[in-house]
């Protein structure tokens, strides 16, 4: 390492340090509208895991099963590559052609279905961690299977599943990453950017470790807010971490 | 056999144990009662080293417990120790949890460590359970699996927290018979437990504690009779109760 | 796509996605080995009370927990060779990546293992006379391994999906080979659905076994 020359500075010249910020951008906005795709869509998935209805809880198993036994960059490929070239004519020469940012919204889309089916996991571990009492106790008040799920397991569910959820947040954070292959200009090709034009690789790599870590840091600090402000009086936070 | 001098404890600002004496003679049973909460378990952990005190001195047959240079476990190997969770290995059979300590620790070989195993779970009436898990059997016999594997070190004395409040209650005897039979045969032994009942048939004395400190250590005779303190008295009206 | 699904051109190819193949069961099979070692060491290390260790091995930890893998594949790809200032070969690089990014997420899970016995067992290990590594030894871990088991073997079949990564510094694995003919051939379709059936069906057997284990073996 001796022989290394520093050059800390670089990083705040033209274009490089807005190759930072665009490429800072990009990583939380494709984090976080992949999130909102995955929320409400694993949420969903998990519930139907917990239903009584057979042809539902087989459809979530499946899309979780498929989703977590693929690797994402194949995914990645494949929404990527092959799903156009499977699409009705129209439609595939749409969006090879006329789609507005294509990787990016490719990126988002395959981040978010994948972490669906993370969050689909935990819901419903969420959901069976709650004993089956509570489920008979709000049909004998004469709820609907329905209600029950609104009023009385949900709520609970998700207090429980507050840590893993933000860990799955963070995992679609890190796994942003991802987007580089298809040629996004997210925060980790950037710094790999910046290391092929000046050599400055340490600093590059640093630079982004260390906005990768902040956020991580800031986000399990506003998840611990939610946690205690959403506690359920008398009871112990389960694994906080 | 066991001797506690100005034993204290705290946590951070929490004065658990409060300046406790305590002798244990050889041959002796002593009952420990009290409020929840008020030390007995931390006392009596203190006796074998599972709970370090702040200050004070604890000797067993003259070593101390505290010391540097005292080596735990060889002292632990000759007190036995009864949980009130019987705290059996959940991995190993009944069996196995007895013979476990009696190769790794007093270094006896399988065959000796067998038939010991065998003889102690004849004694407490388990011989059929030998193979079974702790999570096949009740509470009852998993304490006297527990029991059997304190005695099969050959303890000099035999530490009881609570041994029985676990159980249901038709389980209690059972327990209960069995710690009397060792009571008898004139095993030392210091029992944290409610049970007034063996306290008045087989305890030499009675040891009162409330907030950390021992209020009250008396002949079993001179205790029920007449308690000396209120706080006592208030204890053992409201137990005798039902 | 012209000319329907072409499945010759997956025979032509085997031998090479076969070396791929091969590549990507070596790494994940190292990576696997030397990450549970490290693991194993860092969880004991973290549960110990030598002071200052805890703290800074949670550090370690937490800091490559907060990184994505591609950048840690990036980081010891182009500094292990200006470290040591030789050239090693990226198989190494990226193995070295692997095996110390993996152990943070191992040691996590073993350490998870060892703090579920319940504390009274190690008491009652204690009261027998065992000495604290023995109580560790017969009583701790038999306890915890049945439950790390199914999760760090979960964790091994995230990992081999994970070793596809390393097609960001073009080492030859099963999907890059699949990449390198999809792109010669200009059959993209199905070259990426051949990889990703191929993992589909490898890793949801791997994960029923591991289910089935779990079962099995509930204490
Ligand atoms: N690790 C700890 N930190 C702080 N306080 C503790 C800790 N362990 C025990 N205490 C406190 O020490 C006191 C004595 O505890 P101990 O378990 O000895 O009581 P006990 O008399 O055995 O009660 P019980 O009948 O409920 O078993 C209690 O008030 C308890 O809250
Ligand atoms: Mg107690």
């Amino acid at each position: 390492m001796g022989s290394y020359r520093w050059n800390w500075p670089i990083l705040l010249a033209d274009p490089y340090y807005g190759w930072i910020v665009s490429g800072f951008g990009n990583t939380c906005l494709i984090a976080v509208l992949a999130w909102i795709i995955a929320f409400p869509l694993g949420s969903a998935i998990g519930i139907a895991r917990t239903t009584e209805l057979r042809p539902l809880r087989f459809a979530g198993t499946a899309y979780v099963e498929v989703f977590r036994n693929i690797p994402l960059l194949a995914q990645m490929f494949l929404w990527y590559f092959v799903v156009p070239e499977l699409l009705p004519q129209d439609w595939g020469r749409w969006v090879k052609r006329d789609m507005p940012y294509p990787q990016f919204l490719t990126s988002v889309l395959c981040l978010g279905l994948y972490t669906a089916s993370r969050v689909a996991e935990q819901v419903r571990s969420g959901l069976e961690a709650i004993p089956r009492g509570q489920h008979h106790a709000g049909l004998a008040m004469g709820l609907t299977p329905a209600q029950v799920y609104r009023y009385v397991r949900l709520p609970v569910a998700f207090r429980i599943i507050i840590p893993s959820l933000t860990s799955d947040f963070l995992g679609v954070f890190k796994n942003s990453s991802l987007a580089l292959t298809i040629g996004v200009l997210e925060l980790t090709s950037q710094a790999r950017q910046i290391e092929e034009y000046t050599f400055a690789a340490f600093e590059a790599f640093a630079t982004a470790t260390l906005l990768y870590c902040a956020v991580t840091g800031i986000v399990i600090l506003a998840m611990r807010q939610v946690e205690r402000r959403t506690r359920i009086p008398g009871t112990i936070a389960i694994g906080t971490q | 056999m066991i001797e506690l001098k100005n034993v204290s404890k705290w946590y951070g600002a929490f004065r658990v144990l409060d300046d406790c004496s305590l002798r244990i003679a050889k041959g002796e049973v002593v009952v420990i009662c009290g409020p929840s909460g008020s030390g007995k378990s931390t006392l009596i952990k203190c006796m074998n080293g599972l709970e370090p005190f702040t200050r004070g001195e604890v000797t067993i047959d003259g070593i101390s417990v505290g010391a540097r240079d005292t080596q735990l476990p060889k002292l632990r190997a000759r007190i036995g120790m009864v949980f009130q969770n019987f705290e059996l290995f959940p991995h190993m059979s009944a069996a196995a949890n007895i013979t476990l300590a009696q190769l790794k620790v007093l270094g006896r070989d399988r065959a000796t460590a067998q038939a010991k195993t065998d003889a102690l779970l004849a004694r407490m009436g388990l011989a059929d359970h030998a193979a079974k898990f702790p999570a096949q059997l009740s509470g009852g016999q998993q304490q006297r699996v527990a029991i059997a594997r304190a005695l099969a070190m050959d303890p000099i004395a035999m530490l009881f927290d609570e041994p029985t409040s676990a159980l249901d209650p038709e389980m209690i005897t059972e327990v209960l018979d069995v710690m009397v039979g060792l009571a008898e045969e004139g095993m030392t032994m210091a029992v944290v437990t409610h049970e007034m009942g063996f306290a008045r048939k087989v305890a030499d004395r009675v040891v009162f504690m409330d907030e950390g400190a021992i209020i009250e250590d008396a002949a079993t005779a001179a205790f029920f009779g007449t308690p000396r303190s209120e706080r006592a008295q208030h204890f053992l009206s409201k137990i005798l109760q039902h | 796509m012209e000319g329907g699904f072409d499945f010759a051109i997956l025979i032509r190819n085997a031998p090479f996605l076969w070396g791929g193949m091969v590549l990507t069961l070596q790494l994940t099979g190292l990576a696997v080995a030397g990450g549970l070692a490290l693991g194993l060491v860092l969880a004991v290390l973290r549960l110990s009370r030598i002071p200052f260790v805890p703290a800074l091995v949670a550090g370690y930890v937490n800091f490559l927990r907060s990184m994505p893998l591609i950048l840690a594949i990036f980081w010891f790809y182009t500094l292990i060779p200006k470290l040591t200032g030789q050239s090693v070969s990226s198989f190494y690089s990226v193995l070295i990546a692997f095996i110390l990014f993996e152990a943070a997420y191992y040691s996590e899970i073993i350490r998870a293992g060892i703090s579920s016995v319940r504390r009274g067992q190690i008491a009652a290990a204690l009261a027998l006379g065992l000495s604290n590594a023995q109580a560790m030894r017969y009583v701790v871990l038999p306890q915890a391994i049945r439950t790390m088991i199914p999760v760090l073997l979960t964790q091994s079949i995230v990992m081999l999906q994970d070793t596809s990564l390393v097609y960001v510094v073009g080492l030859r694995d099963f999907l890059t080979t699949a990449d390198i003919v999809a792109g010669r051939d200009s059959r993209p379709v199905e070259l990426y659905m051949f990889v990703a059936l191929t993992f589909l069906v490898v890793c949801f057997s791997a994960s029923r076994l591991v289910n089935r284990l779990r079962r099995r073996y509930a204490l």
